[in-house]
């Protein structure tokens, strides 16, 4: 008995340094429910049953569920994207790409668990802008998001194309508009010939031109673009974080060798 | 990254090894004994009724206590209705679902979790437990079935202003049970009811009462308090 008492005695330390060095919030609160459990534990071996079931039921149930649920929303650095193959796409049931590594990076980096939500463009722009999501994501061209969100200085350098039936380019678009909508709106148009006018990403352009673009004219609009994340306004820390986070991924050579990875 | 002054890191060190070595060294403590306390505990369960005996000091000896603490409590569901209402309902999040593994395993662990909470209720004057500690569980089993399905699907099931009615209700009849001696001529606060056998479930006179009630209290309590703040913040 004495050295059962002992053994717990000594582990309550040990737990709560584990419960105070753990970095990803999950794992801390689980600590923390542990430390009451042996509490629990250390109680009841000192013939005090009663604590020991006020303490597992308050200590280890319900204050556990509390953080979990208070967590839910804070502890997740969610990110909402277009569907775009290499830069953010679904890769069976996971979410997979570049910009997907290196999101996943900043969450670890930050210490929270990365929810990636696929939705069609407008809805990033509005999920961001309404402070939904931390971060919007696939394939956004620096300078085209509008008002209300901020945008981090740009990861990676892109052309923009643009992509029109014969005979329509006198559709006035403006240039920096770009594909609206889902990705697979726009190559279902090209397989069935259909009149089309989008501006395309490079990697939005590449997909679409494995398919058979005769008939369509593609011009390259002039000046370079780069592709950025999108944050809520007022989230300016997050953002000076995001940016310092690329270049260091930029600096280390880490970001040329993921785009190796994902783009090629 | 060196985030503390050194004063701090050496204060602190000392601190938790003086605590640890306290806590070490004194693990061999056996707890004060009832008779050294003046108290024995048979005459503790003869004069009360109850076998659990902190069961027979809160709510038999101490009951004055007892009862403030409830009301404590009381005034903690106020002050969250009263700040918390006025900021109106939160628009609602859509809820990220679960995985099956914890949808399921919340669904065969809340049967149990309640019945072990009423058990811990009913035979609180006889075993360990009690309305505090049964009231919680029962409503931890609740909360699990929240970060199971989301708050919303639960709090849907049950009528919140029903309930809150029932929790003033509770703290009325609790009251009323103190004050009912007074009828009959004696002190409030005195058990009237018959003492039974000690160890049997009908035993100790109004403590299984106190324990029924302050256990469905602190868990419509519980349930109450978290879910408005899950409404009306957003979040916890």
């Amino acid at each position: 008995m004495t050295i059962a008492r002992g053994a717990l005695l000594v582990l309550l330390p040990v737990i709560a340094i584990l419960a105070l060095t753990r970095r990803r919030r999950l794992a801390a609160i689980i600590a923390m429910g542990l430390f009451s459990l042996i509490l629990a534990g250390v109680y009841l071996l000192a013939h005090a049953p009663d604590v020991a079931i006020t303490e597992a039921s308050i200590g280890a149930a319900l204050v556990t569920f509390v953080y979990v649920l208070a967590i839910r929303r804070t502890g997740r650095l969610v990110v909402v994207g277009t569907e775009v193959p290499g830069l953010l796409q679904r890769e069976g049931a996971r979410v997979g790409g570049l910009e997907h590594e290196i999101l996943a990076g900043f969450a670890r980096h930050l210490g929270l668990d990365l929810v990636v939500r696929l939705v069609s463009r407008e809805d990033v722009v509005a999920a961001v802008a309404q402070g939904e999501a931390d971060i919007g994501g696939g394939g956004l061209v620096a300078g085209g998001c509008g008002e209300g969100v901020l945008e981090t200085r740009g990861y990676l350098p892109t052309a923009v194309f643009r992509v029109s039936r014969a005979g329509q380019r006198d559709v006035e678009q403006r240039s920096d508009e770009l594909a609206r909508g889902y990705l697979n709106d726009v190559t279902d148009a090209v397989r069935g010939g259909k009149g089309l006018d989008v501006s395309l990403d490079l990697a939005r352009f590449v997909c679409v031109s494995r398919l058979d673009l005769s008939g369509y004219v593609v011009n390259r609009l002039p000046g370079e673009c780069d592709y950025t994340f999108i944050l809520p306004s007022g989230r300016e820390e997050m953002q000076r974080r995001l940016t310092r986070y690329l270049e260091g991924l930029r600096e280390s050579g880490e970001l040329d060798r993921a785009v190796g990875r994902h783009l090629t | 990254m060196r985030r503390f002054s050194m004063p701090f890191a050496v204060w602190a060190t000392l601190f938790v090894t003086l605590f640890c070595g306290l806590v070490l060294f004194a693990f061999d403590y056996e707890g004060p004994r009832v008779d050294s306390l003046g108290l024995s505990s048979e005459s503790l369960a003869y004069d009360t009724g109850a076998a659990n005996l902190v069961s027979a000091i809160y709510l038999n000896i101490r009951l004055y206590d007892t009862l403030l603490e409830v009301l404590v409590f009381s005034v903690a569901v106020l002050g969250v209705h009263f700040y918390l209402g006025p900021r109106g309902v939160e628009e609602q999040v859509e809820g990220i679902p679960e995985s099956h593994v914890i949808r399921t395993s919340a669904g065969l662990l809340l049967p149990v979790i309640v019945v072990l909470g009423i058990h811990l209720v009913l035979f609180g004057h006889v075993s360990p437990g009690g309305g505090f500690s049964g009231g919680v569980v029962a409503a931890s089993g609740l909360l699990l079935c929240a970060v199971a399905l989301g708050a919303e699907a639960v709090g849907r099931r049950f009528h919140e202003t029903f309930l809150e009615r029932i929790e003033w209700g509770i703290l009325l009849s609790i009251l009323c049970l103190a004050c009912a001696p007074l009828a009959l001529g004696r002190l409030p606060l005195t058990d009237v009811l018959p003492q039974g056998q000690v160890g049997s479930l009908v035993s100790s006179g109004s403590i299984v009462l106190y324990n029924v009630l302050i256990g469905l209290k602190v868990f419509i309590g519980t349930w109450v308090i978290i879910h408005f703040f899950m409404r009306h913040r957003g979040e916890i």
